[in-house]
């Protein structure tokens, strides 16, 4: 190959997905709408043969009612917009520590072996707890404001990637450093040039575990004093045998956690373009 | 203290190497001796397993040898150093910078404007003028070594170190980038150590070839060679016979281990 091929290889590379991507990708949404409209016909039909009481099974039209109830009048003293950008924040600020410290903490257990044998055990006996199993002592240590939600998500989303990060710095391979320190990198400057970098795409892959496990967390987090709040909103109507709250509550954090996956997936294909073709 | 100019680019005294294993203690290579002159092209073939590599990698810095002392332009080695450029077999490009990124990280030292001037010359002298903001995985294999060894050289190094570069491409561009390194090396006039297990390739650029034993590996044959000066130096006669000769002996070396 030479210089003048390669090039041209590769744009004849990236227009012929395009062309033939168009009608995939209506085809694919066209699965996706479909899948969705044959789950909610299924839905209905189960609901409209009552076998079970509609407060076991609520119509697809009670929830819909109930989303216009709560988007206009609201529940539980807020709007379900309030409530779910209430989880979100905490969910946003839990990450950003979780995330922060995990790779810190990464970086560090990674790099030195001391550090390794202490923390190491520590954080994956953190990773193997169920974070209601430390809501309460959170509670008991930060009350039941913000702080005690806050800081159980951050202690959920920052094992995931403190592991993957420790392990991605220690599978760095030797001949990156190498390279970097005969081209005059120093060893100090290897962890921010070299380490991280190459790391990189272990540590985006732990940041959506991490947010992932955040999410599921969130609804535990808010079981106590959780209003406002999606977690705090789907409890007070449990209490209240709202089952088309309830539904509508977790159909709400299900798409809104596609959403945010769809989002990290995005800026992983921004960050770590070379994913996968190394 | 002795100047530069009169010291070799690089001396080996003694140097040998050998590794732990399960069954014990294995000598990968030496005890070795070896001077080289500045402006040499040194090529290193041998049978696989014979410790080349290590070799250049003890030379690098990258690891210490279990005994013996290396010194570059009189400098002991005690660690990598941008006075000693590496072209690996993998190009080893890191993924996450361009093109011009990975040649001009080396060059961290220098003000923008000339770092910049720096890169455009290096990619310009490497025939990826025009590639600089591609990333490396979008590149060619010849043309992601030719981005390793621009990367390499901008530091300006006085001893380039080679690692079977070559290895991983096709027969064609192999051809071609031997050609260009020859001419790179004939323009630039730095010494380079260069390893292969191509008997042609090694005869094709080498002013002076060395062939080691099996392991540990040893030096077992040494030959100045006027061919690299040469128009075309693989249509003379000379070519063949020392192609001839050197592969009998890497024939034997490898018989032997």
């Amino acid at each position: 190959m030479s210089t003048i091929t390669a090039p041209s290889e590769n744009t004849t590379g990236e227009q012929a997905p395009a062309r033939s991507g168009a009608p995939s990708l209506w085809r694919s949404l066209a699965l996706r709408a479909g899948a969705v409209v044959a789950l909610v016909a299924i839905w209905q039909a189960v609901a409209m043969a009552r076998v079970w009481p509609p407060v076991f099974v609520p119509e697809p039209a009670a929830v819909w009612e109930q989303f216009l109830r709560t988007t206009g009048e609201g529940v539980s003293g807020y709007t379900l917009q309030e409530h779910l950008l209430v989880s979100l924040r905490r969910i946003l600020l839990g990450c950003l520590y979780g995330v922060t410290g995990g790779v810190v903490l990464g970086l560090l257990i990674g790099m030195v072996p001391t550090l390794r044998a202490l923390l190491g055990p520590l954080v994956t006996f953190v990773r193997t707890l169920p974070p209601l199993a430390y809501l309460s002592l959170l509670v008991i240590w930060f009350g039941i404001d913000e702080e005690p939600k806050i800081w159980l998500l951050l202690l959920a989303a920052l094992p995931p990637v403190a592991v993957a990060t420790a392990d991605a710095v220690r599978g760095v391979h030797e001949d990156y450093l190498n390279a970097a320190r005969s081209l005059g990198a120093r060893g100090h400057e290897l962890p921010l040039r070299v380490v991280l970098p190459s790391a990189l795409p272990e540590i985006v892959t732990g940041v959506r575990v991490a947010v992932g496990v955040a999410y599921t967390t969130v609804v535990a987090a808010e079981t106590v004093n959780g209003v406002p709040g999606i977690g705090g909103m789907v409890r007070d109507a449990q209490r209240y045998n709202q089952t088309d709250v309830v539904v509508l509550g977790i159909l709400v954090i299900g798409l809104s956690g596609l959403l945010i996956d769809f989002l990290l997936q995005t800026l992983d294909r921004r960050l770590v373009p070379w994913r996968g073709r190394t | 203290m002795p100047s530069p100019e009169t010291e070799p680019a690089l001396a080996l005294a003694g140097v040998s190497h050998s590794y732990r294993s399960r069954g014990g203690t294995v000598a990968a290579l030496g005890p070795l001796d070896l001077e080289i002159a500045a402006g040499e092209f040194v090529t290193v073939v041998g049978p696989s397993g014979c410790g080349k590599s290590t070799l250049l990698r003890l030379v690098a810095g990258f690891a210490a040898p279990s005994s013996g002392s290396i010194t570059a332009s009189g400098t002991p080695v005690t660690g990598p150093d941008p006075a000693r450029g590496y072209v690996f077999q993998q190009h080893r490009l890191f993924p996450w910078l361009t093109v011009a990124g990975n040649v001009g990280f080396g060059l961290r030292g220098l003000p923008k404007a000339e770092r910049k001037a720096r890169v455009t010359e290096l990619l310009e002298l490497t025939g990826l003028g025009d590639v600089g903001r591609a990333r490396p995985y979008e590149l060619s294999g010849g043309m992601q070594q030719r981005a390793a060894i621009a990367r390499a050289l901008a530091p300006g190094p006085a001893l380039l170190l080679m690692d079977e570069p070559f290895a991983a491409l096709d027969a064609f561009t192999r051809e071609r980038m031997q050609e260009e390194v020859r001419e790179l090396w004939r323009r630039a006039g730095t010494t380079v150590v260069f390893i292969t297990h191509s008997v042609d390739e090694a005869v094709y650029l080498g002013t002076r070839v060395l062939a080691l034993s099996g392991r540990p590996g040893r030096v077992v044959f040494d030959r100045a060679s006027g061919l690299p000066y040469e128009e075309q130096p693989r249509g003379g006669q000379s070519f063949a016979a020392l192609r001839e000769e050197l592969t009998e002996v890497v024939r034997l070396a490898a018989s032997a281990a």
